[in-house]
């Protein structure tokens, strides 16, 4: 379902990770990639965007409006709720990820992660969407 | 509050584990100590992350000098960084958040309720941080492919 042309819009408040998120994808050959540095920003670019974005990969926590409120809102909007979400964070508590499931997310990974940790969960939404 | 290896190793376990997985840096703990009242910390780059939970306050701090951190950020990103820009400096801040995260699910499987928390950094020669709380601090000098840093851990009931 994801291809290179896949718009991708990485949302971390620190520009270190959404470097990392990005240097990745861009080696698995993705080309349309922004960055948000919170959920706010994040939102302005979903909403405003004049092409729609196939993947959010988004930090869990951040200040102004975290990883999960911004999921909340996507899943909400008419327009954006089935845009493919995977949630990033350092929290890997049974009841996070609960919340997070319920929320809607379609992939959960858990930092520190590495490149082929996150093609794996590339790998299993885009089947998810794809079927 | 005592220091003891139930609240420590959960930290210097995911310091190794964060190093290895995010920037392929191999690291070991050498001779733990117990910091001196008014001591600078170590490093020039440093991460910081406040401890809130329902047994304890506290704080983490993992302190690089300068050319560690560099190496770090350069694996880190696959990238060579030779100076202190701004866009790398959140890097600390960053892998503090990855230890505490870890470090925190262990802790809270065993009952200490501890919250989520937002890290901070803070960078410059000799730079030095007042601990709001009154507990004991505990250095630990991490030896790496990188080169040496150091994570401070205090905790107070």
């Amino acid at each position: 379902m994801f291809s290179p042309k896949t718009k991708v819009l990485v949302v971390d408040d620190m520009s270190t990770m959404r470097k990392i998120v990005a240097k990745i994808l861009k080696d698995l050959g993705f080309t349309d990639i922004t960055e948000a540095a919170d959920g706010q920003i994040a939102w302005e670019h979903l909403t405003k965007s004049p092409t729609p974005f196939g993947l959010v990969i988004s930090d869990w926590n951040m200040p102004n409006c975290s990883g999960i409120e911004l999921l909340k809102k996507v899943r909400a909007d008419e327009k954006l709720m089935k845009t493919p979400f995977i949630l990033v964070t350092a929290e890997a508590e049974h009841s996070q990820v609960a919340a997070a499931i319920k929320a809607g997310v379609d992939q959960y990974v858990v930092k520190p992660f590495s490149k082929d940790a996150l093609l794996s969960k590339l790998q299993s939404v885009s089947k998810k969407y794809a079927a | 509050m005592k220091l003891d290896t139930e609240f420590i190793n959960p930290f210097l376990a995911s310091t190794l584990q964060v190093l290895k997985i995010q920037a392929g840096v191999s690291a070991e703990a050498t001779k733990i100590y117990l910091k001196k009242p008014g001591e600078k910390l170590l490093g020039d780059v440093s991460g910081v992350i406040g401890i809130v939970s329902t047994s304890f306050n506290g704080s983490v701090i993992i302190s690089f000098p300068r050319e560690t951190f560099l190496k770090v950020m350069s694996e880190m990103l696959g990238e060579v960084y030779d100076d202190l820009t701004q866009d790398i400096l959140d890097g600390a801040a960053e892998i503090t958040n990855m230890i505490f995260g870890q470090a925190k699910v262990s802790l809270n499987e065993k009952g200490y309720g501890v919250q989520m928390a937002l890290p901070s950094v803070i960078f410059g020669k000799d730079h030095s941080l007042l601990s709001s709380t009154q507990g004991p601090i505990i250095v630990v000098p991490f030896s790496s492919s990188a080169g040496n840093f150091f994570v401070e851990i205090s905790l107070s009931k």
